[in-house]
């Protein structure tokens, strides 16, 4: 059992005291097309005072709640038909789609968390977009690669909670990844509580606001019985031979695997 | 602009056109239910509030993330329920269960209004006193950061106010809010469409601000003015946490304050929910807050009938102490508060450069719709230590309101100074102060009848300070004393509006002393009278007083620095004036508002007197050269490479292949600065078309060709377009006619419902280095705002991105709407998600992969 001997209430989070969160260098610089080129100095310094600066005033706020799992019982079924629809236990949370069901299948319970850089970061985005476009792109790189550090961050702390109770957790998988629908973020905000706790509201077109935030889902289950670290029903927490890109929400515009690279990442961006 | 339009924009000055007398709001005009809750309106009585219900709900078994206002209609019992058990623990005010009860989240669930009729029935039905119709946020965030416009956002919270009142609510609760856009729209429905008391709370974090950054003060002093009867914080924190924030608008109000804090976090405990402070350890909390001077009570989050029955007890028998506001001036932006606090000598710096008179860039980037530019120009101001911005976009053919409402609006994204809206057209200063987040100050009102009655319904309807000028039907008078009467009148007429003396300052107008030398002093002694005689405080423009002379900032400094010691209080200037500012940081070490002299000793501590310097340079003692960092010359960093010559060591011309390489080399490389230089030489010998087509515009599209082929990625072809850029200043500063004259106008856009501009921004950049004029019209743009300005301007081509698969939609009913609108239009489309195949089927005439490529299509379709 969950040690919190129930479900569904939403804890905030922050990054404690002390933590910083670091902002990933060659991250920033893959978001903005890097592969290699020369650069002069002074651009190499331009990029970094917008990455540090951005990095010293990082202020992410998340909340993050664990909901027993509803549908999702035994194998992943590819036809979904007829399949009672996968749903958050305690929230009016339902979660549509084939790969969100493979993603899950055979977790007993789902945490489920949103985190965010904030509306100050949303504001400089802004004015740097009016004022100065070049440190505007950058800095959207940045926030980018800042909020999925801090997504990591939360990720990590609910994989410390797991373990203390003898769990394991997939990676993060948040709508807009494979054929799930961006039109679960209003309800995952509300059953988080997001808006009065972070401050993160969804736009009509499900987009989320501020811009630089992330919502998603990982599936917890039973540890691991084997030297893979497969638990019974075949699970790792880290599958290293995952296709990313048929997970990743810029698969089909991506510049990077239009020159036939990727971006190393072996979870999805 | 149409009369709908203006209607919409200024409503009330159409009313007051059409021969409304309008009424300012005071308590007799309210619909109060009965002397008690008068006497708590008039801060001579307590109220007690219910607490959560959300958490009772839940506890209940309501699940998270379900709407709780659906319940007043599928299970009213309940509801009642709880409602009775507040009400039996002592509970004065029912609040009703539609915090989420707007139309935005009802959806097709239920109408707002039979969910606000059976929320107040079940409210009455559990025996309440009070029933109090709340409104929560709308769960959208607002232009410009968001995408709900203020208009949108105020027609909701009407149709919610008017339910309420309708369903027998006796007053109106906003809480939780924590956009003040947001919280001015919901307050002013309230106030225009119903006659009930208006509760207003915000929600502030740890750190003493909001999540969209405004201060306890700063939400006291706007909603005090906007007309609030109770302000206050509810929500997110517990009563020990809100205590030194509601101490904080405790400082800035008279008006009752209230506090519904939350009983701590929550966690799970034996398989409940269980918040972290207990009934007793928060009652004892608040009851610090009601010893502070808080008038009404209750519970959010977390709380239960368990804490209003010790709240109870707190208020039992009590009455509020009298409480008196300071007469301070204070006007805010929803971030930053100015005060020119009662009985000192601050003083507060207007900027003065958002005026189009006499600014061929700033009209015709008004003209053009460049908000860009103009936002720069408040953004530069800020930083040169303005404290709030005059904003004036008056200008013959342009709509002014519409034009205003769009400046504040953009303005406000970026700047965090205060806005003072200047125009001689009321509808102009509505459509700016009705949506401003913030107290703004209205420039101006005159004393003629006519200015009376036309501006200051606006400063009382709004919440705004005003500037009075000293003149009227008559003009501006000779005297200090006739400008005296003057002010007061306007002081007099204002009182009527309910506009206290510390919302106004006083302009007595400076004249030109190369015309009337003597009105210089006539102008100082006013300022004083009007500080001694009405108590009242002044601003002025000072750049008048030397019209026609020569020295004029000398002139103007002296002028400045005369009338603050005469008690100028809102100097209007230019902070881009060093003099200017010198005047003003020294003077705050005079009026003791720079404590200590830190300010003025960090900063002057260091630096060298340029009288001195300059004297010293004509004593010989200095060599002034291109290397010597003194004097006043600021000299642009100078990189290592040599720039590219136009003569060679020994004079002779360097062949033109060189001359070609150079810039080449320079803008791929990306240097800004050694491109401007270069490009200057060779304006010595290189005609400025051949300048820009020969050697800059190839090198632009030798960098294209190596961004598609992947030696250059983006941050270098945005520095490779910059240095471009610095080339074509330099060669339009020397030359003007040679400007890039319509290469072709491109209008570029986000489409609706998509908020990510970060490409079409890299896009516009691009096709402004190359030369085109850009018409940008920003994110989440309507289909008949695109085909507005390709019809307005007369464009050929149109640039349309979208990030996201749901809003591409949109992109194929924008093009249809401009095919079918304008046939002769060319389309181009571009965004992570589409094809080259996608954009066919919408209707695209060209898909651009990246920008580079969007600048080879404006090649060829405007190219010709």
């Amino acid at each position: 059992m969950w040690p919190m001997d129930a479900t569904g209430v939403p804890t905030p989070w922050a990054p404690s005291a002390g933590e910083h969160l670091a902002i990933n260098r060659a991250e920033v610089l893959r978001y903005l097309g890097y592969t290699g080129q020369e650069m002069e100095p002074e651009l190499a310094d331009r990029i970094e005072t917008v990455v540090a600066t951005l990095e010293a005033s990082l202020a992410p706020r998340g909340v993050w709640a664990v909901f027993a799992l509803r549908g999702t019982d035994g194998d992943a079924p590819e036809d979904t038909d007829g399949a009672p629809p996968l749903s958050l236990d305690g929230s009016t949370v339902e979660l549509a789609g084939r790969d969100i069901r493979r993603h899950l299948a055979g977790a007993p319970w789902c945490a489920a968390f949103a985190v965010t850089l904030g509306m100050d970061v949303e504001r400089r985005l802004r004015t740097a977009g009016s004022q100065h476009p070049l440190e505007a792109a950058v800095l959207d790189a940045a926030a980018s690669a800042a909020v999925e550090a801090a997504a990591d961050a939360l990720n990590t702390e609910v994989e410390h909670r797991a373990a203390a109770a003898n769990l394991l957790c997939t990676w993060r998988f948040s709508p807009g990844y494979g054929d799930l629908p961006l039109d679960a973020q209003p309800g995952l905000l509300a059953a988080l509580n997001a808006t009065r706790l972070c401050g993160i509201t969804a736009t009509p077109t499900n987009l989320l606001m501020p811009t630089k935030s992330v919502t998603a889902l990982v599936g917890l289950f039973p540890q691991a019985a084997d030297a893979d670290g497969r638990n019974q029903a075949g699970q790792t927490a880290r599958p290293d031979a995952r296709l990313a890109c048929a997970t990743c929400r810029f698969a089909s515009g991506c510049s990077l695997r239009a020159r036939g690279e990727t971006c190393g990442r072996s979870a999805p961006a | 602009m149409t009369d709908t339009a203006t209607t919409v924009l200024a409503p009330l000055t159409s009313r007051l056109a059409a021969g409304e007398a309008y009424r300012p709001r005071t308590l007799d005009a309210l619909r109060i239910a009965d002397g008690d809750l008068r006497a708590v309106l008039e801060g001579k009585r307590h109220l007690l509030f219910d607490g959560g219900m959300g958490t009772m709900l839940q506890a209940a078994g309501l699940k998270a993330g379900a709407a709780p206002e659906l319940l007043n209609l599928s299970d009213r019992q309940a509801i009642e329920r709880v409602h009775a058990a507040y009400v039996e623990a002592g509970a004065e005010v029912i609040t009703t269960n539609t915090f989420g009860a707007n139309a935005l989240k009802l959806g097709d669930a239920a109408q707002v209004e039979e969910v606000y009729a059976a929320a107040v029935a079940a409210a009455r039905a559990a025996g309440a006193r009070y029933v109090a119709g709340d409104i929560g946020p709308l769960g959208a965030l607002l232009r410009p950061l968001g995408t709900v416009s203020f208009d949108e956002a105020y027609r909701e919270f009407a149709r919610m106010a008017r339910a309420a009142e309708e369903a027998g609510a006796d007053l109106i609760v906003i809480e939780t809010m924590t956009d003040l856009a947001e919280m001015r729209a919901a307050v002013l429905a309230v106030k225009e469409q119903t006659r009930l008391p208006i509760f207003a709370t915000m929600t502030f974090e740890a750190d003493g601000r909001t999540f969209l950054g405004t201060p306890p003060e700063v939400a006291a002093v706007t909603l005090d003015a906007l007309g609030a009867d109770v302000i206050g914080i509810n929500c997110s924190l517990g009563p020990a946490e809100i205590r030194p924030f509601v101490q904080r608008m405790l400082g800035v109000t008279a008006k009752p304050v209230m506090v519904q804090a939350n009983a701590g976090l929550p966690h799970v405990e034996d398989g409940q929910t269980v918040y972290s402070i207990g009934p007793e350890e928060y009652a004892a909390a608040v009851a610090e807050m009601v010893t502070d001077g808080v008038g009404v009570i209750g519970g959010c989050c977390g709380t239960t009938p368990a804490y209003t029955e010790l709240l109870a007890r707190i208020v039992a028998g009590c009455t509020p102490q009298t409480r008196t506001e300071r007469p301070d001036f204070t006007c805010a932006s929803a971030q930053r508060l100015v005060c020119l606090a009662e009985g000192t000598r601050q003083v507060a710096v207007i900027g003065e450069r958002l005026n189009p008179t006499g600014k061929k860039r700033l009209q015709a980037a008004l003209r053009a719709g460049d908000m860009d530019y103009v936002v720069g120009q408040g953004i530069s101001q800020q930083e040169q230590g303005a404290d709030a911005l005059d904003v004036n976009v008056g200008l013959p053919g342009l709509d002014e309101p519409a034009t205003m409402e769009r400046v504040s609006e953009q303005l406000q994204a970026s700047v965090v100074l205060p806005l003072q809206f200047d125009s001689t057209e009321p509808a102009a200063i509505e459509a700016a102060v009705r949506r401003y987040a913030g107290k703004p100050i209205i420039n101006s009102v005159n004393g003629s009848a006519e200015s009376l009655a036309s501006v200051l319904p606006l400063a009382a309807h709004y919440g705004c300070n005003v500037i009075g000028l000293t003149l009227d039907e008559q003009g501006i008078p000779e005297t200090a004393e006739a400008r005296l009467k003057i002010a007061e009148r306007i002081v007099r007429e204002a009182e009527h509006w309910g506009i206290g003396r510390e919302r106004i300052l006083i302009d007595c107008l400076v004249m030109t002393v190369s015309t009337n030398q003597h009105q210089a002093q006539e102008i100082l002694r006013a300022v004083q009278l009007v500080h001694d005689r009405l108590g009242v405080r002044c601003a002025l423009g000072v750049s008048n007083v030397s019209f026609g002379l020569p020295a004029r900032e000398l002139l103007n400094a002296t002028f400045l620095a005369a009338a603050l010691g005469a008690g100028l209080d809102a100097p209007i200037i230019n902070p881009g004036s060093e003099r200017y500012m010198d005047v003003i940081r020294s003077f705050r070490v005079l009026n003791a508002e720079d404590e200590g002299s830190s300010a003025y000793i960090e900063r002057y501590a260091g630096q060298t007197d340029p009288y001195r310097v300059a004297a010293d340079v004509a004593a010989g003692k200095l060599v002034a050269s291109d290397n010597s960092a003194g004097a006043a010359a600021k000299t642009p960093t100078q990189a290592d490479t040599p720039a590219a010559g136009a003569a060679g060591a020994d004079g002779s011309p360097v062949d033109t292949a060189d001359q070609h390489e150079a810039i080449r080399h320079l803008v791929v490389t990306g240097r800004r600065g050694e491109t401007a230089r270069a490009c200057e030489e060779l304006l010595a010998t290189v005609e400025p078309l051949e300048l820009i087509d020969g050697y800059l515009i190839p090198a632009l599209d030798e960098v294209g060709a190596l961004f598609d082929r992947g030696k250059l990625f983006l941050p270098q072809l945005m520095a490779s377009a910059e240095a471009a850029r610095a080339g074509f200043d330099v060669i339009r500063a020397a030359l003007p006619e040679a400007s890039a004259a319509a290469k072709g106008a491109v209008c570029l856009a986000t489409v609706k419902g998509d908020i990510h501009d970060i490409g079409k921004n890299i896009v516009k950049m691009l096709l402004d280095n190359y030369g085109y004029e850009v018409f940008d019209l920003g994110r989440d743009v309507e289909p008949e705002a695109i085909l507005s300005c390709v019809r307005e301007h007369g464009i050929r081509l149109v640039g349309l991105s979208a990030l996201m698969t749901t809003t591409v939609a949109n992109m194929a009913s924008t093009i249809e709407l401009l095919k079918r609108e304008m046939p002769g239009v060319t389309i181009m489309v571009g965004g992570a998600v589409l094809t080259p195949d996608y954009a066919r089927q919408i209707g695209a005439d060209y898909y651009a992969k990246d920008a580079a490529e969007s600048a080879r299509i404006c090649e060829e379709v405007l190219g010709a």
